[in-house]
């Protein structure tokens, strides 16, 4: 049998793999999940980079995308590389939370900046000399998982059920939800778990319709979100059904189809960009977006995670100006006057609500970040 | 000893290089190699668990996250230091192991495998779903490693450690291969059957190495814990276990070394494609996983026994590594029962197969220091026999006496205990192992030094005395010159002789023999016909399954003729040849 | 729970079970055949149930492209090789079956809209295209090393696996899709509601595991499997050729799987990595099966159907857990009961 090809081959993988490109330009990483479990998620977000601005302030931005394969290993492995190889002045990543906790080490010791585009609030709280890199653009589940409650009391919901993912992302919500739940004195009746893959969650459905809850909610993202609420709906359920943030995208209405009208999610102003009134200033930063995404990749694809990478980018190109002052891009005076200007972050309008910083805040966002749409004939509807 | 020495400048080359990696290579190169060494240290697990024991295992990643897991919940709970906690994963892992090894274990064949999958998802859900372990979303803040006041924080000085770890691991695995036991787990490969014959207490062995794989990954779980500083569930799951057999697989799963090559190129290929694949098809789509697969199944098309043998073909072969010491004081020896007495009585011996009964209330005795024949023609049960006498098969009713003791019960490795050895009518040899190995498998049960001494090579020694003895059957049996040949690569004659040295080094006082000489030439016979009557002399008792009549006829001092699991006729040689029934079952009513 | 929630449970269990025991059977039949333990098979399952769901919305599937490229890989390789050999009917044969055939179906898919064709029209073109992509597979990932150790056919399996799940992701993307239902139908029994298409999917898969059996007792191929899968080397002296045997096996396979898939796709949402756990949940039947019994094989996927339907209703977090610990227990006693001298 011939077998030499393969040790060529072998060498010459080897020696490849020792090019590494060098730049002077502001250089921004980003690790996102691209594959895997959360790629619903990452893939609109590395769709929404290839559309970002190239050029701020005169200084030209590179990109450098890294997929992590939704795994925390490969999210820190792409962040050493980002920031040893790529000498990155900033990084952005990664979708889920699990992947941007594991970063926050790394960039913490190079004193790069990063922007997460994941919801845990663990992300950021509480700060820390670490955390103090780490800032990060979605709306907290506790900020989202208030709204619902807020909309419960307001509907007269007393007993509620929880069915989530099994992972990070149902988890998280599970522990925002039931704390501020209880708070609002809304009794949890039924807290299931599935899997996004799963085929059936006719056990997790039955056990809920015993329990008679006054409203369900569904802690999952994109179009497995849906499997819990049809199969709900299809044993007869009758009470108001809530879904997260994390089920905005198209998809989700395709999928879901009518057996999703009537229900009610948090999410950010961007999905209802054009039912805002004019007044507000996010409208038109959204619509921006909106139009730019669904130009280059459809009518309808816009998505409210691709809109995260886009206010990470605005915060860049808002905070990269202040730090040109501080130092030369590829410095550490340049990334600390990066952080420090991010950190200084005022009243910037993105197409998820206004961002206002401080150093014990690295969210920044208040009320305006967060609608309630009721999904409607097939699509998202604001409730005033 | 010219290739070995080429063998040692090679891996001193190789330790140098590693030494003065840090010092040379860029960061990011240190961070992949730290990647690599983690993977390695649980890939080498697999090539002891899967390359050389047989046994398949998906749930290595599982392994791996006990470890991580027992020291990221006590160091951020609990306070505890590193270094204790990395005893505290150990023992963890162990125990987990020994109970799940103990039970899955048992399962042959394919159910193995997804046993293993079984508990590696259990496992991996059982992470996410305990609250105290950070569930889905997982423990941050683990401490870095300290060692007095140097914190071992970078990925340069975290680089010291891992390879230190894994050449440790690596060497003590090689020695551990090179020995007793080593034998005795490379011995499972050919199935459990020959190994229990030569009295390998297969259940043990393969629950050792299980344990050890474990426990290297539990290791490997330890660092990444404190070089990552995070933990959950993700990197512990069934996929990550696949992966793992993956690099097994790629860089070579009978070889240790296979584990660190498998390892590097799945680590450093993924990164080029990272690199590269963007390059040229832009930056929308993934095709990271597709190249990559396709990549795979190229390399395991060229190279399906890995990539390891492939670099070895570079450098001249290295020669086995067991070598006879001449001046080794020779093993102890059994005191052998006096010719002429009860060495073996059967009495009613039946073994049915559902509905089949292959041996029929058949008794004979075979005597010290005479040989007893056993014929009859195809499917009489001679080799049924065999197996229900040696404890392979036991039998379904009657009784085995060996040496005044009642054995039928007994298990096969504790009969060989006694005294009984044999060989079997389908060789039983592992081909790619040398002579000199396969015979000293023979002896197993007449050393006793552990796998710990055969990893810290204090079994040095014994291990001499095995190999003299080994040496000493192989030159009886007139194959000195092919005594550090692979087993394979011998003519099936040659092979059967092998058999019957390995049986010899048991140092046995009955010899089991099924068609000892079939595949022999002429001369061959002769002189295998010699040694039998040197040993009965020496007052070995022998019992003989043999279809060449002359053959026979001329060695055996009594014949036991059976036809259809039932005995036939019984006599000395001259009395069977003159025997009507017999003329007639093996001529076949000659009219 | 009361009976009502226990029926209910039962139905949702046997409608998985009996995807399950469809895929165990074809896992069966593929690894008896070939020795191949086929973990791509669940990606038969997506693939089958996304390429119905991209013609019913009326777009050129992307499973299309994959069958072209393979079928031109295969012709470039085999067809070669004939030319060497100066066999060029055989070579004329190689190209026109592995590419004027797909070319056809590829014009046909261009020429008339797939979404306003009939139900069944639209479930065969599925058919069409994603079944030749198992032999395919065959001829370019196992056939080249059919006579490897079944570790190292494992392991190309998981590349294949891999490769396949990539290739998913990028025709289907990441959100899933469902397919409208064959029929719209409910029957009550007793209190509970029983889903027409579930009952269509039980049905179904009880047929197919009919016609399977028909197709090994009556069929030459059948019995031409069938003999390979007991003594290969013996069928290949009677004239069996085991690249045959293996393509048919294939065949048969991404049959199952792609099928399973369409019948699924109505009742659940189908990811492009969907397929992996449906699969491995065969393959849990299968192995109960003893990699040998296509009856108890197809008992022990129901039975996982069942637990996992059981499980998710008393403790859904620890759902997998269950599953997966219970099938130890079944596990030992089905070892211990297959307990056998190793063949000599």
């Amino acid at each position: 049998m011939k077998r030499e090809p393969s040790i060529a081959w072998l060498l010459t993988m080897l020696t490849a793999a020792l090019a590494a490109p060098v730049h002077a330009d502001v250089n921004v990483g980003v690790t996102v999940s691209a594959t895997g479990p959360a790629a619903s998620l990452g893939i609109p977000e590395k769709n929404t980079l290839t559309l970002v601005p190239t050029t701020i302030a005169g200084q030209k931005i590179n990109y450098i995308i890294l997929d992590d394969a939704s795994d925390t290993t490969t999210a820190v492995k792409n962040t050493r590389k980002l920031i040893a190889e790529n000498k990155v002045d900033v990084i952005i990543g990664s979708t889920t939370t699990p992947n941007s906790l594991a970063m926050i080490d790394v960039v913490a010791e190079a004193q790069t900046p990063m922007i997460s585009m994941a919801a845990g609030t663990r992300i950021i709280e509480p700060m820390d000399a670490k955390r103090a890199w780490v800032f990060k653009v979605p709306q907290s589940d506790a900020q989202m998982a208030t709204a619902i409650v807020e909309h419960m009391t307001n509907n007269n919901v007393r007993t509620v059920a929880y069915v989530g993912f099994a992972n990070a992302y149902g988890e998280g919500w599970w522990n925002e939800f039931s704390k501020i739940a209880e708070v609002r004195k809304i009794q949890i009746v039924a807290n299931e778990r599935f899997n996004p893959t799963d085929t059936s969650v006719t056990g997790q459905a039955l056990k809920i319709l015993a329990a008679k809850p006054d409203a369900v909610l569904v802690g999952g993202s994109g179009t497995p979100a849906a499997l819990p609420q049809k199969a709900l709906k299809e044993k007869g359920y009758k009470g108001i059904m809530y879904q997260t943030h994390g089920a905005a995208n198209a998809d989700f209405l395709r999928v879901c189809g009518k057996d999703c009208d009537g229900t009610f999610m948090p999410t950010g102003p961007v999905l209802v960009a054009a039912q805002l009134p004019n007044s507000n200033p996010i409208k038109k930063v959204a619509l921006e977006y909106v139009n730019k995404y669904e130009a280059a990749y459809g009518k309808g694809s816009v998505s409210a995670f691709g809109a995260y990478a886009w206010d990470a980018t605005m915060l860049l190109g808002n905070a990269i100006p202040e730090a040109l002052k501080k130092g030369q891009p590829g410095t550490p005076e340049f990334r600390k006057g990066l952080r420090d200007a991010i950190e200084n972050t005022k009243n910037l309008t993105v197409t998820h609500g206004v961002f206002n910083m401080s150093p014990q805040d690295h969210l920044g966002f208040d009320q305006r970040a967060r609608v309630m749409v009721k999904i409607d004939g097939g699509g998202w509807k604001l409730v005033q | 000893m010219k290739h070995a020495a080429h063998t040692t400048t090679v891996l001193l080359l190789f330790i140098t290089a590693l030494a003065l990696a840090p010092l040379l290579l860029p960061e990011f190169y240190i961070t992949l190699l730290n990647y690599i060494g983690l993977y390695a240290i649980v890939a080498l697990g697999l090539v002891l668990l899967t390359g050389v024991g047989g046994l398949t295992s998906f749930g290595q990643a599982a392994f791996v996250g006990l470890g991580a897991y027992t020291s990221a919940y006590l160091t951020t709970v609990h306070g505890v230091s590193p270094w204790l906690t990395l005893p505290a994963g150990l023992l963890a892992t162990a125990l987990i192991a020994l109970s799940i090894g103990i039970v899955t274990l048992r399962l042959s064949g394919h159910f193995l495998p997804l046993g293993t999958i079984a508990w590696g998802i259990s496992l991996y859900y059982l992470f996410g779903n305990l609250e105290a372990l950070g569930g889905h979303t997982g423990i941050s803040g683990i401490p870095s490693l300290q060692v007095l006041d140097l914190e071992i924080k970078s990925g340069r000085a975290f680089f010291y450690l891992i390879w230190v770890v894994l050449l440790v691991f690596v060497l003590a695995t090689r020695n551990l291969l090179d020995s007793r036991e080593g034998r005795a787990i490379r011995a499972l490969r050919g199935g459990s059957l020959m190994a229990e014959a030569m009295g390998v207490n297969t259940p043990r062995a393969k629950i050792v190495i299980f344990t050890i794989a474990a426990l290297y990954a539990s290791v490997s779980g330890w660092l990444y814990a404190h070089l990552q500083r995070f933990v959950n569930p993700t990197p512990f799951s069934l996929t990550q276990g696949i992966e793992y057999l993956f690099m097994g697989v790629v860089g070579g799963v009978a070889h240790v070394w296979g584990a660190i090559i498998g390892a590097g190129l799945i680590t450093i290929l993924k990164q080029w494609l990272q690199d590269w694949l963007p390059k040229l098809f832009g930056q929308s789509g993934n095709f990271e996983v597709i190249v990559f697969g396709l990549l795979m199944i190229f390399v395991l098309h060229r190279a399906r026994d890995g990539v390891w043998p492939i670099i070895t073909r570079w450098w001249p072969q290295r020669p086995t590594q067991a070598r006879v010491v001449v001046e080794a004081a020779p093993l102890a020896r059994r005191p052998m029962p006096k010719p002429g007495s009860l060495l073996l009585e059967i009495k009613d011996a039946t073994k049915r197969f559902g509905g089949l009964v292959a041996n029929e209330r058949v008794s004979f005795s075979v005597m010290a220091g005479e040989v007893m024949a056993l014929i009859g023609p195809n499917g009489a049960g001679k080799s049924t026999m065999f197996n229900g006498i040696s404890g392979v098969d036991p039998l379904t009713s009657g009784t085995v006496i060996f040496r005044g003791q009642r054995v039928e019960s007994l298990p096969a490795r504790d009969i060989a205990r006694l005294g009984m050895s044999r060989t079997f009518q389908h060789v039983r040899l592992l081909a790619g192992m040398s002579v000199i190995e396969n015979v000293a498998i023979g002896a197993h049960l007449r050393g006793n030094k552990s796998f710990i001494a055969a990893a810290c090579r204090t079994d040095r020694k014994e291990e001499a005395r095995l190999l003299r003895e080994a040496a000493a059957q192989i030159e009886r049996c007139g194959l000195a010159e092919q005594m550090y040949e692979a087993a394979g690569s011998l003519p099936l004659g040659k092979q059967r002789i092998v058999e019957i040295a390995r049986a010899l080094a048991a140092d046995p006082c009955l010899l089991l023999l099924d068609e000892p000489a079939a595949g022999l030439r002429y001369m061959e016979k002769q002189a295998l016909a010699d040694l039998l009557r040197r040993l009965r002399d020496e007052g070995i008792g022998i019992l003989l399954v043999e279809h060449d009549m002359d053959f026979v006829m001329g060695l055996a001092d009594r014949v036991l003729v059976m036809e259809f699991g039932r005995k036939l006729a019984a006599g000395l040689p001259e009395e069977i040849q003159r025997n009507p029934a017999v003329v007639e079952a093996y001529l076949g009513g000659v009219e | 729970m009361d009976m009502q929630i226990a029926l209910l449970l039962g139905q949702d269990g046997l409608t998985n079970g009996a995807i399950y025991a469809l895929l165990a059977l074809a896992l069966v039949l593929v690894f008896a055949v070939t020795r191949v333990i086929f973990i791509p098979q669940g990606e038969f399952v997506a693939f089958g149930a996304l390429t119905l769901v991209s013609l019913q919305a009326g777009k050129l599937p992307g499973t299309l492209w994959l069958l072209l490229a393979l079928g031109t890989l295969i012709a470039l390789i085999d067809g070669a090789l004939a030319l060497r050999n100066r066999q060029f009917r055989r070579g004329l044969w190689i190209v026109s079956v592995y590419c004027v055939l797909p070319l056809l179906l590829a014009g046909t898919l261009f020429a008339i809209p797939a979404a306003t064709l009939p139900l069944p029209l639209q479930v065969g073109l599925a058919l069409m295209l994603v079944v030749p992509l198992g032999p395919m597979i065959y001829r370019l990932a196992y056939q080249p090393i059919a006579e490897a150790s079944v570790l190292v056919l494992l392991i190309v399996s998981v590349a294949v696996h891999v490769t396949l799940m990539g290739i998913g992701l990028l025709f289907f993307g990441a959100e899933g899709s469902r397919t409208l239902p064959f029929s719209d139908v409910s029957f009550s029994l007793g209190d509970a509601l029983l889903q027409g298409q579930a009952v269509l999917v039980v049905v179904t898969s009880v047929l197919l595991i009919m016609a399977l059996y028909f197709f090994f007792e009556r069929t030459i191929y059948g019995k031409a499997l069938r003999a390979t899968a007991m003594n290969r080397t013996g069928a290949r002296l009677m004239g069996i050729s085991g690249t045959l045997a293996g393509m048919l096996s294939f065949t048969l396979a991404a049959t199952i799987g792609a099928f399973s898939g369409i019948l699924i796709s109505p009742i659940t949402t189908i990811y492009y990595d969907s397929g992996f756990l449906i699969g491995l949940k065969g393959f849990v039947g299968a192995i109960i099966g003893g990699l040998a019994s296509y009856p108890v094989a197809a008992a022990g996927a129901i039975l996982v159907g069942l637990l996992e339907s059981y499980s998710s209703f008393w403790a859904s977090a620890f759902k997998e857990v269950i599953v997966f610990t219970l099938i130890i227990p079944v596990l030992l006693w089905r070892s211990l009961k297959t307990h056998h001298v190793e063949e000599e």
